[in-house]
């Protein structure tokens, strides 16, 4: 048995990465997905987290099954934002420019991500399709508990993406904006994992700093083999996964 | 929906949040220096993570399931918004962190918790939540309702009268009160009653019973009138017309009913076990009893799991642990890295390529309800192959057990009697041969007991022992077929347990055994091979799959026995116990409410329960002799909480019809099989004339109810969860209040207080003027008043147990504690109340409840080899107890060696007659995003899961001409519509679509639970002449439940499980007809 849980020990390899300059480290996430037992508890506990509309999920599970009775195998496969170091969202996005809609990150805690700046974001929805992961989507500005006799306080009690409050109040802010997966920068600020990492019952998920050869991340790159998804599209993925599975032919 | 909609504007008026208009003008600030800002003290309070803070953080316990995962609750502005795992709770964070670490940075730490509890908190702030007292304005089920003042609803359930007088046909319908069956009161005629009527029933003949009832009724003449009936005095007083019974309920809830139902005297009270796994429970009950004197007794109700973070190889049958079984975020964890490591084996046993399955080193696809026969082949190759554990089987006693380092020890070389069929009977005593004459012995509490040695065969020779003898070590010869000589010489003839077990698993070849199964031969010696090469640290771990089946209690018996092939129990690595800190204080004297005295004496309850439990029908007086076969009900001397007997009984009024209805968070019509039968029963208004519940919303089953009091959610609560019996480590997690409640507030006991499952035992025990509530209701000075009177007493128990105390909490976490219940209303958190009731332990209360209970370390919960907390005692391989109870239909004994016994109905038929034209054979799953009845309200699981549908194999699929998303209606024999009739005017066709995989056996089909809802929010509903609209996202999907057989005898209930009380979940043929 391990001396503590990885969630505890990726929690202390994140405080030793916040102690760094931002340009010393790189943020990465790892899904094990022989560990995944599809129980999608990241895609809600991200909805919960970061107040999505119903219809929007930042991290979907997709499961995948293959072969015939009795020979088969079931895959789950998690899906963030890839973070890519060359995101073709960004090229598709008309507002250009790190005061634009949306960039790489190079400063900052949020080094590494692709964030979307609400403010800026003219709903014009090019970025939808041009992202090969589907990770972006719309925000339509509904709400969970609508077309019930009331709807919840819960839901318009604002959330903390990128570091500020965004109340869904009347004025949905994000309505129309495409919004997406930021790996939790709030929470890192903070010293928190993202909210995929921390309620993943299987602990499939892994996320740190992958410069820091001590980190937990490190590690377990480094002794298995890695796959990223659609790799024939050169967007340079920050995320990776090991998997029985050849992910080339399960996610195409 | 427009975003100006006028009643969302109305809605965000009311809820307009502080802080908002703050926003600073980049966003990108904060991502590029938050953490110098918020030191500088640049940036406000809102600014900064609200989640993060200990002071914004209340920790408590999920009931999304009954696993009962440690949840943080995250608060903001008073309401509940984010849902996280507990690091102080070892189901969530394993190891988790020690009691001691602080609570700011246990703010920062999330354990991890499955996306039903991530979706808790919309379950409290559904907007189908009742929160008055709702009384029926039509007929039952109607769903006409109309809102009443508590105190009317109280006043009106104890007094009764003419309750309905507006519903059409009920007009002049007159109801007894509760206070007509507060009957008997006097403690003495309790006594003297209840010590005749076990007399009674011990009367051999039906004369001597019938003479024993004439002189009963002539002794008692005084006190006859408050007899159900005084020709049956078995039957038990009127009392006993009151029933409750209550689906998912925990500790502290359970204490707090009780202490009402001890005072008020009825045996009816009852659970739901039978529902989830009864037959697992009942048959580990039955492995657990203990022989004491000269019988068999004190088994408890509970089993065994795997200690799965230390096995080497688990065998699962029918465990579906990824998705639901005590639970995913527990065990998971333990398993999924030491899995991918090769450090832990996994076999499924399961008609479906379940998740753990696909996880799995080996998965073997039994047809559903063959499991006893897959066991039965694996003893036997265990058994011919000699891969046993000799020395823990030939351990007759404790001594013995203990010389292997046991601490456990099996009767596998106990001598049983053979009649002359060949019959195993029960066990040999050695005065019966003349070896040891029998004892005179005394308790703890120095009462005499008779005590009489068993024997075991030693070198040929019998010899004579105690099993919990702890001094003479007596070991026995493991295969025994011998005769005896009694004390006249006459021969009686004798074999070991373990030779039974030889004998019954050669009944079939390991082929036919597969034959049953429908696999290869190959596979269960393969299996029986794998199961025994890793020593003690292996195990078969199993649930609801083999136990809800008609033959579950020897389907899981015979699972059992293959841990007891291995006597892994109490190693690391082996089957474990649940292990729970004490709560009622009857633990040691450093606690400071022993409950159990704190209490007055009420009558000591007896007589019959509805359900007939623990009772023999040979000894009621309904039975007449051989002639009274079969009964037309079963009865349970070996079962109890038979939650498919409860309503349909009291509808035969067999024993008796019931006045008085009580059901707290129950939904029978939902989730037992052929649920229908349970809403016939509720329309009954003969034998089921008053009928109120205890519910959050208008459910399923509370819909046919007379009143409905609002409770509180899992969030707005007390209760003491417990543990499970895969949890190594001992445990007490507390719920407790984190949110205010919606319901309305009322007074009881001059107390205000926001109407819940408690006010309403206060209010009736005020009303009645039931002794043991109230003021000085636990003794003088001590009020009992409100909830938390008495389990803020509870956590003080639990501080106080053990060796040590939980220590103090230091002032600043007091002021914690304080801080983060800013937000509770004084009606639910009164620190200065609940000070004063803690005395010198309330900085241990506060303590405990800032963490959410109490959490013993992971290094205590080993020792050496062994875990910490064991089982510790004997465990039946042959059961004699089981073997003493008869059929009440086929008058035959119970097998007391388990056994792979067909799937029939009460009258051992197979069902050959249902299947006919009906070729699908139906079982059920549950998806980890779903519970079965109460999880359907949060939208975050509904958005995730839509809809289920009807899981079917590709070459059925073909076979029907069906494919994904087709939608079918589920036939069978006993419900050839396809539909649930729900009894007023309307009928639910069951009706879903088709999900075409390849990961299920062909010929089987399955639905997840949980959808397909007909109340709790999906339907309309009228409330004070206005129509509340349902939500389609809660009727979507299909629940077959309906389409599971009856059984051709009861006619009014699913088929059972006669011994171990399971219904039949997995047994029925069903067709798909395309719509």
């Amino acid at each position: 048995m391990h001396h503590e849980d990885i969630l505890v020990t990726m929690q202390k390899d994140l405080e030793r990465a916040l102690q760094k300059p931002a340009d010393k480290r790189r943020w990465a996430m790892l899904i094990d997905l022989r560990k995944c037992v599809g129980c999608h508890a990241c895609t809600i506990a991200c909805i919960s987290e970061n107040k999505l509309p119903p219809a929007m999920k930042y991290r979907p599970v997709l499961e995948f099954e293959q072969g015939t009775y009795p020979k088969v195998s079931r895959t789950f496969l998690p899906k963030p934002c890839m973070q890519c170091d060359k995101p073709p969202c960004v090229d598709a996005c008309p507002v250009k420019g790190e005061d634009g809609a949306t960039w790489k990150e190079t400063k900052g805690i949020g080094a590494g991500i692709v964030p979307v700046n609400y403010d800026k974001c003219i709903g014009c929805k090019k970025c939808i399709p041009a992202c090969p992961y589907d990770s972006r989507t719309i925000d339509n500005g509904t709400f969970h508990t609508e077309g019930t006799p009331e709807l919840q306080k819960y839901e318009t009690v604002p959330s903390f993406e990128y570091g500020k409050l965004w109340p869904r109040t009347s004025d949905v802010p994000t309505q129309g904006n495409a919004r997406k997966c930021h790996f939790c920068i709030h929470r890192l600020a903070n010293g928190m994992l993202p909210q995929c990492i921390t309620t993943c019952i299987g602990r499939a998920g892994y996320f740190g700093d992958e410069n820091d050869p001590q980190s937990l991340i490190a590690q377990v790159k480094k002794v298995n083999k890695l796959q990223i998804l659609k790799a024939n599209k050169g967007t340079g993925p920050r995320v990776y996964y090991v998997s029985n599975d050849k992910l080339e032919v399960l996610y195409v | 929906m427009s975003k100006h909609d006028m009643t969302r504007r109305d809605f965000l008026k009311r809820s307009a949040i502080a802080g908002c208009g703050a926003l600073v003008a980049s966003q990108l600030d904060f991502a590029r220096g938050l953490i110098a800002r918020v030191e500088a003290g640049e940036l406000t309070q809102f600014e900064a993570y609200e989640l993060m803070k200990a002071e914004n953080t209340l920790y408590t316990v999920c009931l999304n399931c009954n696993t009962g995962c440690g949840i943080k609750v995250k608060i903001m502005d008073g309401v509940a918004v984010k849902v996280d795992g507990s690091p102080y709770n070892p189901f969530t964070l394993h190891p988790h962190l020690d009691m001691k670490e602080d609570l700011q940075r246990a703010a920062k730490v999330d354990g991890g918790i499955c996306p039903k509890g991530q979706a808790g908190h919309q379950g409290a702030y559904d907007p189908y939540r009742i929160t008055k007292v709702l009384k029926r304005a039509g007929k039952r089920g109607e769903n006409k309702w109309q809102s009443v003042p508590f105190d009317q609803a109280i006043g009106e359930i104890v007094n009764g009268g003419v309750l309905f007088s507006n519903v059409p046909g009920e007009e002049k319908r007159q109801v007894s009160g509760l206070k007509e069956l507060y009957a008997l009161k006097d403690v003495k005629v309790f006594e003297e009653m209840g010590k005749d009527v076990a007399a009674l029933r011990k009367k051999k003949t039906p004369e001597e019973k019938a003479k024993a009832v004439a002189e009963f009724k002539v002794k008692h003449a005084a006190n006859l009138d408050k007899l159900i009936d005084p020709d049956h005095p078995d039957f038990g007083p009127k009392n006993n017309q009151f029933v409750y019974w209550w689906g998912r309920k925990k500790g502290g809830r359970s204490d707090f009913s009780k202490r009402f139902y001890d005072v008020f005297g009825t045996v009816n009270t009852h659970g739901h076990t039978t529902v989830c796994q009864g037959s697992l429970y009942f048959a580990c009950k039955a492995m657990s009893e203990q022989y004491v004197g000269d019988t068999f007794k004190d088994g408890q109700k509970f089993y065994w799991q795997a200690d799965q973070e230390n096995s080497e190889y688990i065998l699962f049958v029918g465990a579906n642990l990824f998705d639901g079984n005590y639970g995913p975020p527990n065990r998971t964890p333990r398993m999924t890295q030491r899995m991918v490591d090769g450090k832990l084996k996994v076999t499924v046993l399961d008609p479906r390529f379940t998740k753990l399955a696909s996880k799995a080193d080996r998965w073997v696809p039994v047809k559903p309800g063959s499991d006893a026969a897959f066991a039965m082949g694996m003893t036997r190759w265990i058994l011919e192959n000699k891969r046993y554990n000799a020395p823990y089987l030939a351990a007759a006693n404790k001594a013995a057990a203990a010389a292997n380092k046991d601490t456990t020890w099996s009767n596998g070389s106990w001598l049983v009697k053979i009649d002359d069929h060949g019959k195993p009977g029960t066990f040999l005593r050695a005065h019966e041969i003349g070896l040891k004459e029998k004892e005179s012995r005394k308790d703890k509490d120095a009462k005499e007991f008779n005590f009489e040695y068993l024997v075991a065969m030693k070198d040929g020779k019998p010899v004579a022992f105690d099993p919990n003898d702890d001094k003479n070590a007596v070991t026995g010869e493991l295969f025994v077929t011998t005769e005896l000589k009694d004390k006249d010489g006459k021969p009686v003839k004798v074999k070991s347990s373990l030779q039974i077990m030889l004998e019954t698993a050669q009944d079939k070849t390991i082929a036919q055994y597969a034959e049953i199964c429908g696999i290869e031969a190959a596979v269960i010696e393969e299996v029986a091979k794998e199961f025994t090469s890793y020593g003690k640290k292996a195990c078969v771990d199993v649930h609801r799959g083999p136990a809800q089946h008609t033959n579950g209690f020897y389907n899981i018996s015979s699972l059992m026995n293959l841990n007891l092939l291995l006597g892994n129990f109490d190693w690391k690595g082996g089957m474990i116990v649940a292990s729970t800190f004490n709560t009622d204080g009857t633990k040691s004297d450093k606690q400071p409410f022993n409950l159990a005295k704190l209490k007055p004496k009420g009558g000591k309850q007896f007589g019959l329960s509805v359900i007939r439990h623990d009772a023999k029908y040979e000894e009621s007086t309904l039975f007449k002799g051989k002639e009274s076969y079969p009964a037309k009900r079963n009865w349970w001397p070996l079962s109890s909480d038979v939650y498919e007997e409860i309503l349909p009984s009291m509808a035969d009024a067999y024993p008796y019809g019931a006045k008085v209805v009580f059901s707290y968070m129950g939904a029978p019509s939902y989730s037992l099989p052929a649920g229908q039968t349970q809403i016939e029963a509720l329309m009954n208004l003969e034998n089921i004339p008053l009928y109120f519940a205890s519910d959050i919303t208008i459910g399923s089953t509370t819909m046919y109810a007379d009143y409905i009091f609002p409770d509180l959610h899992y969030l707005e609560r007390w209760e003491m969860q417990g543990s499970h019996p895969n949890m190594p480590v001992k445990v007490q997690p507390v719920r407790q209040p984190v949110i205010p409640s919606p319901n309305e507030v009322v007074t009881v006991f001059g107390e205000a207080q926001p109407i819940s499952y408690e006010t309403v035992w206060l209010a009736l025990a005020e009303k009645m003027g039931l002794a043991g509530f109230g003021k000085d209701g636990f003794e003088k000075g001590q009020d009992l008043t409100r909830p938390d009177d008495f389990y803020i007493r509870m956590v003080a128990n639990i501080a106080t147990d053990g060796k040590e105390p939980v220590p103090d909490a230091s002032d600043a976490e007091v002021e914690i504690f304080l801080k983060s219940r800013r937000h509770l209303p004084k009606n639910v958190f009164d620190p200065e109340r609940w000070q004063a009731i803690a005395g010198p332990n309330w900085k241990k209360v506060v303590y405990l409840l800032n963490r959410g209970g109490r959490f013993d370390t992971q290094e205590a919960s080993y020792k050496g080899d062994h875990v910490a907390n064991k089982w510790g005692k004997q465990i039946n391989l042959y059961q004699e107890k089981t073997a003493k109870c008869k059929d009440a239909f086929t008058g035959k004994s119970y097998h007391g060696m388990a056994r792979y016994i067909p799937i029939a109905d009460t009258l051992d038929r197979e069902p050959v007659e249902q299947s006919k034209g009906y070729d699908l054979h139906l079982i059920t799953q549950r998806d980890v995003r779903m519970t079965k009845s109460r999880t359907i309200s949060n939208q975050y699981l509904t958005e995730s899961m839509p809809e289920n549908g009807i899981i079917i194999n590709t070459i059925d699929a073909k076979q029907l001409g069906l494919k994904s998303g087709d939608q079918v209606k589920v036939l069978s024999s006993t419900n050839p519509e396809g539909a649930y009739n729900l009894q007023n005017g309307k009928k639910k066709p069951m009706i879903g679509k088709v999900q075409v995989t390849e990961t299920i056996r062909p010929g089987v089909i399955t639905f997840t639970l949980g959808h397909g809802h007909w109340s709790t929010g999906a339907e309309d509903v009228t409330v004070d002449g206005k129509v509340i609209k349902g939500d389609k996202r809660r009727s979507t999907g299909i629940h077959a439940n309906a389409a599971m057989w009856i059984d051709p005898h009861l006619k009014n209930t699913c088929m059972i499980d006669k011994v171990g009380g399971s219904v039949s979940f997995y047994d029925t043929k069903v067709k798909l007809v395309k719509v």
